[in-house]
This record gives C-alpha cells, sequence and structure tokens, in this order.
C-alpha cells in the first residue's frame, strides 16, 4: 500500500516533468522485478527487521535507500526522518551515515512504539513513507524461584508430581516455561505448562532414585534456569486419606476398634498415623498420642472413651518418617461404646406428710435421674428397698419403679430406703437414705439467700458436728399455685450453694406481624429444662438503635402481643425465662413490622375504584340523557333518496314509537314513519324461565363433560369471526330466515365492550338486506342467545370460562372446513353430554386462558360478559391432572406463594 | 580401619544403600505384578517352568556369604545392566506385537525399566564411593540375542522377569550386607590402605 501511494504521489510530485518520464518510473517502481523476485521494489529497508528489544537497553535503526530512487526521485538519506506511530522522531537522534543511509538511535527502548518508520521529506516538504518495522519491546525472562513439589498419590499405583515457582516479573513477551527433572543418567521428558506459567503436573513418577528437578524460562531475549531441586520424589509425598474406616465396639464398654485400608503399599513407604475422635454433637477434637500410631497399621484400638457415647473418628496418614506431607483427614466415621453399669446411684430425698395421722405418714420418696456419663446407658428401672429399722425383724420391701418417684404409707418408725438405678448391663452403687423417727439433727443457721447473675445463691452456716451432706428444699410462694416443694443435695464442707435455674431460655418466634403489633408465641420449656417453677417471662425487644422495652408475661401463656410498634421496623426480640433460682434468655428473634396495617391499602384503594366507577357512571347517565344531541351532532340521520317511496305513503299509520327529538329534527314530516328500537345485548330479563330451560338441560350435560374447546374453538373463533344467517341457532331461524325484513339497522354496535345500543328503524324497502344487516339481525339475535348462554355459564359456576365460546362454534362449525373434524365432535359431545371429556384437554385451558379471551371479545362482540376467573368444577381425587398449580387453585387450600 | 571412610562418604553410603533396598523392594513388588499382568496378556501358563536362558543372569549363587562387598557390587551392576538391555528389548518386542493395544503393560515394563536403570545408577554411586573403577558397559553387555520365534520370545520375557525378581531380593540382601558397619571395612581392606 506504501508502494502504490507513493508511486502515485512521486507523479504528481514530478508534474513538471513530462509523463513520459513518469510512466517510466511506474513501469520501474512497479513492474521491474526485484532481486528477490517480487513484482514491487521498495525505496529502501530498514535494519534490523523487526527487532525483538530489551526494554530500557539502547537501540539503532538503519534505513537504508535504494540507489534507483535516488536516480529517479533526487531523494537522499539526508532527507529522511523517523516516525514512531506517526510522532516525528527528534532529528537530534538522527545521523547521516552516507547520501544513502541514515540511522536513528533511542538510548531508552522504553519510548519506542510499533511502527518505527523510516519517511522521505521529498521536495522539502511532501512526506512519503519508504518503509516500517515492527519493534517488540520486553525483558528476559527472570530466573524462575521457589521451585516446590509435592507428590500427590492419585490412585494405590498412579502418584503424580506437581511443581509451582515464581515465575518473576512480566516479561510483556511471549515466555515459554518448562519444568525439567533428570537422573544422573537419564533426562525425562519436559513438562510445559498449559495456560498458566508457575506450575506443571509430570505424571511419570518413580521413587527413590535422587531426581534433579528444575525449570527453564526462554523467550525471545533470552533464556533463565532456576536453581534445581534435587529431591527423592518418595520424601515429598502426599498420601491418599486411610480408606474405608470403620468403627467397632469392643469388649470394654470404653473402647473402640478402628480399622481401615492404606492405599499406599509397604513396598513404597511405611506409613505414621494420627486419629483423632469427638464426641458426637460436641465439636472439640480429641487426638491419639501420635507416639501410639507411629508405625504402619491398619486398626487402632481408641481406649478411655465413655461408655454408652458415639463418637466421630478420622483418620490422616504420612510417611513414617515424617518426611512429606499429611494426608488429608479420611472422612468421618462413627461409633458407639456399649453401656456399662451406672457409676453412682441416683440422689434421693424423702417428703414425709404426716397430716392425715402423725403415726402414719405418706412418704415420698423421690429422685433424680442420672446424667447420661453417670446413667451409662438406658436405665431401665429403679430398685426401691425400704428396711424398717425400728422392727429388724420385719420383712424388707422391694419395688421396682420406671419413674423418679414413689410414694408409701408407712408407720412412723426408723426406715432405711435404698435406691439402685438399673440399666440393660447392671446395678449403680446403691443411694441410701436413712429416715428417722424424729429428726434429731438441729438445723443449719443463718439460712440466707442472694440473687447471683442468673441463679439464687443460698448459705448458712454449717453446724458445728460432721455434716455428710446438705439438702436444700425449697418452693415457689406464690398465689397461683402451692408450694410444690423442690430439693437439691450439697456436699457437707460447703456453705453455700447456687440453687440452679433455668437451662436454657424459650425460643420465642412470630405468629403474626402487623402494622404495630406483632403477636409472640413459645413452647412452655420442659421441666428438666425449668429447674423450677417458672415464675414469669419476661420478654425484651428492641429496635436496632432503640432503647429495650421489658415485658413481664405470666408464665401460664405461650402468646403475647406487642403492641405500639413503629412500622416497617426491624425489632429483635428474646424472652427470658425466670425460676426462683434464676432467669435464662432464649436466642434472639428477629422481625419487621409491615409498612400497612391491615385494612389501610383497602381503603385508600376501594374509595378510588368506588369514585372512578361513580364518574363512569355519571358519564353514562349523562351519555344516555343526551343521546339525541350526541346523535345529531355525530352521526345525523341523512334521508335515502333510493328507499323513498311516495306510493306507500299512509299518513293514517300512527307513528308508534316516535320520538319528539326527530320530530323536532324532520319538521316536514319527510319519515312518516321512522320506529327506533333499542333492544340490550345483555337484556337477560327479556328471557323467560321458560326460554332458559333448554340451557339447563345443557348446563346439567356440560356438567358431565367439561368445556374442552379451548383450543380448538379459540382459533377457530379468531379466523371466523363472520357468520351466514343460516348457521345462526336453530331457535332464532325464524326471525333471521324470514325473506322480509322490516327493519334495517342504523346503529349496529357498541364500541368494543360497551352496550351496544341497537337502532333498527323501519323501512318500506323491498330489498334484501345487506350482507352487514343481516349479520346484525342475526347477530342481535345470537347475541341474545349468546348473553343467555353466557349467563348460563355465569350461573353454572363449576364450567370453566373456555365454554363461554361455545356459542361461536356452534355458528361457525359450518364455514370453518379447517377444524370441521373437531368441531363436530365437539359439537356432538356438548350437545350429547354423553361421553365424558378427556381430563387432558382440560389442561388446556389454563394455557390458553388469555387466546380464550380474545375469542369471547370476538364471538360475543358487543356483550357485556367478559370472561372472569370462573371457578372450577371441583374434581373427584383421581380426577385431579397430575400438575401442581392446577391442584393448588383448585382445591383452594393452599395458594403458592 | 572403617575410620579410613570419610563421616560423609559414609552417610551417602547408608543413604545410598537404604534408597537402594527400598528401590529392590519396589521393584521386585512392581515386577512380581507384571509378571502376573505378563502371563495373562500373553496367554502363558503360570506355573510354566522356563530352561535358563543365555544371557539372563542367574540370582542363585554359591557361597553367597563368602562374597566381598565389591563382588557384590560388581555382579549386581553385571547383572543389572544386562536387565536393562533385556528389557529394553522385551518393550520393543513388545511394541512391535501390540502396537498401542496394552498400553498398561508397556508402562508397567517401562517402569520397571526405568527402575532397573536407577538401582544400576546406585551400584555404580556404591562403587565409586569405594573408589573402584566402573567396568565400561560395552565390553560387560551380552551378546546380540539369537532370532527367536514369537513363543520363544513370550518365554524368555517371561524367564526374565522371574529372574529379575530373583535378583530384586538377592540385591536387598546384599545391600544390607554392604550397609552393615562391618562390612564396609570388609569389602575392601586393600583399597583404605591405598593412597
Amino acid at each position: 500500500m506504501y508502494l502504490s501511494l507513493f508511486t502515485e504521489i512521486m507523479c504528481s510530485m514530478f508534474s513538471r516533468w513530462n509523463w513520459v518520464a513518469c510512466g517510466f518510473y511506474l513501469v520501474l517502481n512497479i513492474c521491474s522485478p526485484d532481486a528477490s523476485g517480487g513484482l514491487v521494489q521498495s525505496c529502501g529497508h530498514i535494519i534490523p527487521e523487526s527487532p525483538v528489544l530489551a526494554l530500557g537497553s539502547n537501540f539503532t535503526a538503519l534505513c537504508i535507500l535504494n540507489e534507483s530512487c535516488l536516480d529517479f526521485g533526487n531523494i537522499y538519506a539526508s532527507q529522511i526522518i523517523w516516525k514512531i506511530k506517526n510522532k516525528l522522531v527528534p532529528k537530534e537522534q538522527y545521523r547521516e551515515i552516507n547520501r544513502t543511509v541514515s540511522s536513528v538511535t533511542f538510548n531508552d527502548t522504553s519510548s519506542l512504539a510499533t511502527p518505527l518508520t523510516c519517511n522521505i521529506l521529498a521536495d522539502g516538504q511532501i512526506e512519503q513513507n519508504i518503509y516500517g518495522i515492527t519493534v517488540t519491546v520486553g525483558l528476559a525472562p527472570e530466573k524462575p524461584k521457589n521451585l516446590s513439589c509435592i507428590v500427590h498419590q492419585e490412585s494405590v499405583l498412579t502418584y503424580v508430581m506437581n511443581c509451582t515457582w515464581n515465575p518473576g516479573r512480566h516479561t510483556f513477551l511471549d515466555t515459554q516455561f518448562r519444568l525439567r527433572h533428570s537422573w544422573p543418567e537419564e533426562i525425562f521428558p519436559d513438562c510445559i505448562p498449559k495456560d498458566v506459567n508457575n506450575s506443571c503436573t509430570i505424571t511419570d513418577i518413580q521413587f527413590f532414585v535422587n531426581t534433579e528437578i528444575w525449570v527453564e524460562a526462554t523467550n525471545a531475549l533470552g533464556k533463565a534456569e532456576s536453581d534445581p531441586l534435587v529431591v527423592d520424589p518418595i520424601d515429598i509425598v502426599k498420601p491418599l486419606s486411610p480408606q474405608n474406616v470403620s468403627v467397632s465396639s469392643g469388649v470394654l464398654p470404653t473402647v473402640l476398634q478402628l480399622c481401615w485400608v492404606n492405599w499406599i503399599s509397604d513396598a513404597v513407604m511405611m506409613l505414621k498415623f494420627n486419629i483423632r475422635y469427638r464426641i458426637v454433637g460436641e465439636t472439640n477434637w480429641m487426638e491419639v498420642p501420635s507416639e501410639d500410631t507411629a508405625s504402619t497399621r491398619t486398626s487402632f484400638i481408641v481406649q478411655g472413651l465413655r461408655p454408652y457415647t458415639e463418637y466421630a473418628f478420622s483418620i490422616r496418614c504420612m510417611k513414617e518418617d515424617g518426611v512429606g506431607y499429611w494426608s488429608d483427614w479420611s472422612e468421618e466415621k462413627t461409633g458407639m461404646t456399649t453401656e456399662a453399669q451406672p457409676s453412682k446411684g441416683p440422689p434421693i430425698w424423702r417428703i414425709i406428710d404426716t397430716s392425715h395421722s402423725p403415726a402414719f405418714w405418706t412418704v415420698h420418696l423421690l429422685w433424680k435421674a442420672l446424667k447420661p456419663f453417670e446413667a451409662n446407658g438406658v436405665i431401665l428401672q429403679y430398685e426401691v428397698t425400704i428396711r424398717d429399722k425400728s422392727s429388724p425383724s420385719s420383712p424388707v420391701k422391694k419395688y421396682n419403679v420406671t419413674s423418679t418417684n414413689h410414694t408409701l404409707q408407712l408407720r412412723e418408725g426408723t426406715y432405711e430406703v435404698t435406691l439402685v438405678a438399673r440399666n440393660s448391663v447392671g446395678s449403680s452403687p446403691p443411694s441410701v437414705l436413712l429416715i428417722p423417727a424424729s429428726n434429731s439433727k438441729a438445723p443449719v443457721k443463718n439460712l440466707r439467700t442472694l440473687p447471683k447473675h442468673d441463679k439464687l445463691w443460698v448459705g448458712w452456716t454449717a453446724p458445728n458436728s460432721y455434716v455428710l451432706k446438705y439438702v436444700i428444699e425449697w418452693c415457689l410462694v406464690s398465689s397461683s399455685s402451692d408450694c410444690i416443694i423442690e430439693w437439691q443435695i450439697a456436699l457437707g464442707g460447703v456453705q453455700g450453694v447456687d440453687l440452679k435455674g433455668p437451662s436454657k431460655g424459650p425460643t420465642v418466634q412470630t405468629k403474626k406481624v402487623g402494622k404495630a403489633e406483632a403477636v409472640l408465641t413459645w413452647n412452655h420449656l420442659t421441666v428438666e429444662e425449668q429447674n423450677g417453677f417458672i415464675r414469669n417471662y419476661t420478654i425484651l425487644y428492641k429496635t436496632i438503635d432503640g432503647n429495650e422495652t421489658v415485658v413481664t408475661v405470666d408464665p401460664s401463656k405461650t402468646e403475647y402481643t406487642l403492641s405500639s410498634l413503629t412500622s416497617d421496623t426491624l425489632y429483635t426480640v428474646r424472652m427470658m425465662a425466670s425460676t426462683d433460682n434464676g432467669s435464662r434468655t432464649g436466642p434472639d428473634f428477629t422481625f419487621t413490622t409491615q409498612k400497612f396495617g391491615k385494612g389501610e391499602i383497602e381503603a385508600i384503594v376501594v374509595p378510588v375504584c368506588l369514585a372512578f366507577l361513580l364518574i363512569v357512571l355519571l358519564g353514562v347517565l349523562f351519555c344516555f340523557n343526551k343521546r339525541d344531541l350526541i346523535k345529531k351532532h355525530i352521526w345525523p340521520i341523512v334521508p335515502d333518496p333510493s328507499k323513498s317511496n311516495i306510493a306507500q305513503w299512509s299518513p293514517q299509520v300512527p307513528a308508534k314509537h316516535n320520538f319528539s327529538s326527530k320530530d323536532q329534527t324532520y319538521p316536514e314530516g319527510s319519515f312518516t314513519d321512522v320506529s327506533v328500537v333499542e333492544i340490550e345485548a345483555d337484556d337477560k330479563k327479556s328471557f323467560s324461565e321458560q326460554d332458559l330451560k333448554p340451557f339447563d338441560l345443557l348446563k346439567k350435560e356440560k356438567s358431565t363433560s367439561e368445556g374442552h374447546s379451548s383450543g380448538i374453538g379459540g382459533s377457530s373463533c379468531m379466523s371466523s369471526p363472520r357468520q351466514s344467517v343460516s348457521d345462526s341457532d336453530e331457535g332464532d331461524t325464524t326471525q333471521n330466515t324470514s325473506s322480509t325484513v322490516q327493519y334495517s339497522t342504523v346503529v349496529l354496535n357498541g364500541y368494543r365492550d360497551q352496550t351496544p345500543v341497537q337502532v333498527f328503524s323501519r323501512s318500506e324497502s323491498t330489498q334484501p338486506l345487506l350482507d352487514s344487516e343481516e349479520r346484525s339481525e342475526d347477530h342481535a339475535g345470537g347475541a341474545d342467545s349468546t348473553a343467555q348462554r353466557q349467563q348460563y355459564f355465569r350461573q353454572n359456576g363449576g364450567q370453566d370460562e373456555t365454554n363461554t365460546d361455545r356459542p361461536c362454534f356452534e355458528r361457525t362449525k359450518q364455514i370453518t372446513h379447517a377444524n370441521e373434524g373437531d368441531l363436530v365432535g365437539f359439537v356432538q359431545l356438548q350437545i350429547s353430554g354423553q361421553s365424558s371429556q378427556p381430563l387432558g384437554l382440560g389442561m388446556e385451558k389454563n394455557t390458553q386462558e388469555a387466546a380464550v379471551s380474545n375469542v369471547l371479545q370476538t364471538c360475543t362482540e358487543g356483550q357485556t360478559v367478559r370472561p372472569e376467573t370462573v371457578e372450577e368444577n371441583p374434581l373427584s381425587v383421581d380426577e385431579m391432572p397430575k400438575s401442581y398449580l392446577p391442584q393448588t387453585v383448585r382445591q383452594g387450600g393452599y395458594m403458592p406463594q | 580401619m572403617a575410620a579410613a571412610e570419610s563421616p560423609s562418604a559414609a552417610l551417602r553410603r547408608r543413604d545410598l544403600c537404604s534408597r537402594g533396598i527400598r528401590l529392590a523392594g519396589k521393584m521386585r513388588a512392581d515386577v512380581v505384578d507384571l509378571l502376573d499382568a505378563y502371563v495373562e496378556q500373553q496367554g502363558l501358563d503360570a506355573s510354566a517352568s522356563v530352561a535358563a536362558m543365555e544371557g539372563v543372569p542367574l540370582a542363585a549363587v554359591e557361597r553367597w556369604d563368602e562374597q566381598t562387598g565389591t563382588q557384590r557390587l560388581l555382579e549386581n551392576l553385571a547383572a543389572y545392566r544386562a536387565f536393562r538391555t533385556l528389557l529394553a528389548q522385551m518393550l520393543e518386542e513388545q511394541r512391535e506385537q501390540l502396537g498401542e493395544a496394552d498400553a498398561g503393560l508397556g508402562r508397567a515394563l517401562a517402569a520397571v525399566l526405568l527402575q532397573v536403570s536407577a538401582f544400576a545408577y546406585h551400584l555404580e554411586e556404591l562403587l565409586r564411593l569405594e573408589s573402584r573403577g566402573i567396568p565400561g558397559e560395552e565390553g560387560d553387555g551380552p551378546p546380540p540375542p539369537p532370532r527367536l520365534s514369537l513363543f520363544e520370545q513370550k518365554l524368555r520375557g517371561l524367564g526374565v522377569l522371574r529372574e529379575l525378581a530373583q535378583w530384586a531380593v538377592r540385591s536387598v540382601r546384599d545391600l544390607r550386607q554392604l550397609g552393615k558397619p562391618s562390612s564396609a571395612a570388609g569389602t575392601a581392606p586393600g583399597l583404605a590402605e591405598s593412597p
């Protein structure tokens, strides 16, 4: 491109020469083959051709002009100018070496860009390009650093070595990295990274031989090698974690045996292991001492576990000597220790009721269930033994109880009560309670209580004598309930104890959220969680930045309504259960109040709609009242001279439906007998009960066969909006087929869905009716029936709206040939009602609802009947289509949100 | 006597021995696996006995415990060099026969070949540590085997692999013997003194 342009300009440049010379020049420059055999010859070239330069280095280029151009163009090296991407290089950087060679020097290649062009300033001002080169500037690769490799085990026999390195700075050039590895006498194929420049994976790995690994980076400016890494691949293995871990319980209730499979053979490497375990449900892991698992094995017995507790285990492994990498942890496996006999007897106490008679006691024995780590299994029963100490000869009474209390009738005396808990393995050590005939112990002194955090602290002064244990009894002092005694045992050495508060707080949530109120619900705490009697609940709620509001609620309630909330605000609520012994707060729950209150939207929308309707109604009434005026202005009656018939003019005929306005409009009486009949298209009242009967029958038939006309009917209706007179309903034939028609239509249709006012003017003409007139009459009749049917359909309610287009089918069935077969069958079905409708067709209705709406508008043109959302006939269960949405809508129980 | 060996040399020697023992162990395991695959793939009877063949070094030796360390190393080296040639030949025959049809067997053969090469390198290094000249390979190499029929090739391959498995066992024992502290002195009583 450069050359041809150059030639063109040279011709204009040398215009003062004669055309012959110019032509000769062209021939020389374009057609003479140069030394390399090409067709064109340039006037010069640049050395070096397309160099790759190091960023920041200096660079000199030479532009050498061809001798031929000197002869013809009068061009010399002194005229050469250099440009970088259309930007002139300062002349200070040029040097004219001889009359054909000019050089340019750049001290810093970062100022270079592509292309670098050699141009000639011919004739002192016309600049023309001679040659251009592409200059690539970049950096030589840096020495790759931090080379490290890991051998990943991929299967029992497959190992791959992945090496990563730091590739160094960006070179701006295409730089190739290759990972190389070799043995002293063997060089392996290179690993060339794909899509990345800092890692590569070698698949052919041999162990037990020191392998030298290094990275080579090469680009146009040079080559760099990383420091070699000399390693035996066996020393950098990350093995697969042990597989098929299984846990089995051992003979002892405190041990579990782990078995697994190692995926690395002993010939390759010996392994050591880490075994960790935790109680299921807890997060803290415990670890088997590593020295116990420091050699290759495939099983291990973990000891010192709790009986009847589920543990989760996982294992990892690495090379036995610790050189290499740990495998990932194996997937967790759980196992349960077996039951052991309960470790201690349940704490026991008694309440003696002497109210009936001081000599006969009602003794309530109470004990507490063992904690899981004491029960060591499922407690099957408690064994209570009563020994009468006052009469040793009396037999020992034994009771097996499954609950945690037992009531006895005893004669006043001294008794020894022994209680053991029993599980499937054995019995607990006995808990012994002595019930003396009279309490000889002095009561403890200085009993005092103090609330402490969530608990109630009870303190006392210890008596001088030795105390084995204390029993603290307490009850809730409340007007609403009796004093039901709670108790707790404290060991002898202490002089104070914290009575336990609830172990957890209630979980509160909202039942209903309104604009300014929210209904909160919660569940009662279980007896175990209460640790006493709930005195009250406290609801604490606040907005994000507001103060906390506290409400106290009666403990019997499980629901509370927060009122006076701010609308559209995020609230955080939590709930605290309080017993005499303390309080405990449950988790936080957040909710956002609504923006609008209940009925607020309706309060706005309904009046607006009513007002709109009122305006529309008033407008309609106004139009109705002024219809004559409107008519006069918009469509005045223009007399048709061709229809005038003076001969039959009969002044005797009384004017029947004359409107005074017409008389006013035509005072001369050019229309002697003009009658206007208004027929309301939707005039339901005009049909007697008798008229409706056939439709009722039809309705019943249709109830058994749901309309399945939507799809077909929709299209056929749309395609043939017109119908002939002869196609209309049979009931209308007498009216429609009459050859002598007394009425011609003046006004036919209402606009779109508006109720049309059909005005017929009587005519004496004997001319056949125009098509439009016939149609309109037919339509008037048909419309009535259609309206009637639609009324029926609406009454029916069980039919879907697709049925409403049936009259259209009936009228169009003869002219819609394409769907004839379908339609005939359809009509038969609808009339006979004997065949039940396939369920599948009913499904079409939903998808084609829109089409049906259109059809309705077309078919019932001018009717006031509009497609409505019609309630479905309830189907029996097995009739229900296997479809989600219709089911839910039909059943009405659940609407997908 | 043993003090003549520098600590770093002793360390290197021990490292080479232990690595060699493990390499031989893995090699034996791999060769046993390869034998199964080979027998199945070549349609041979696993219990077929193969007569001693020319060029296949025999692992069995009389008075094994009387051998010196150097002698052990040299015999091992000669054997593994021979196996290297034999296995390379087997690999070639394998490719000729099956092409890429059974790449798995080819890969396994190549892996064993690599291990044999590596083991030979270990032996050379051990010999170097003992300041022993390493015998030239060409002179010791087995003569080119006569052209064999396909079945003979298969049988020969079976024999090579079996013998290699035997050699792997022997090599482990040889290297253990060499790794013993006393054997260092015993192997080259004259070498330590020589300047």
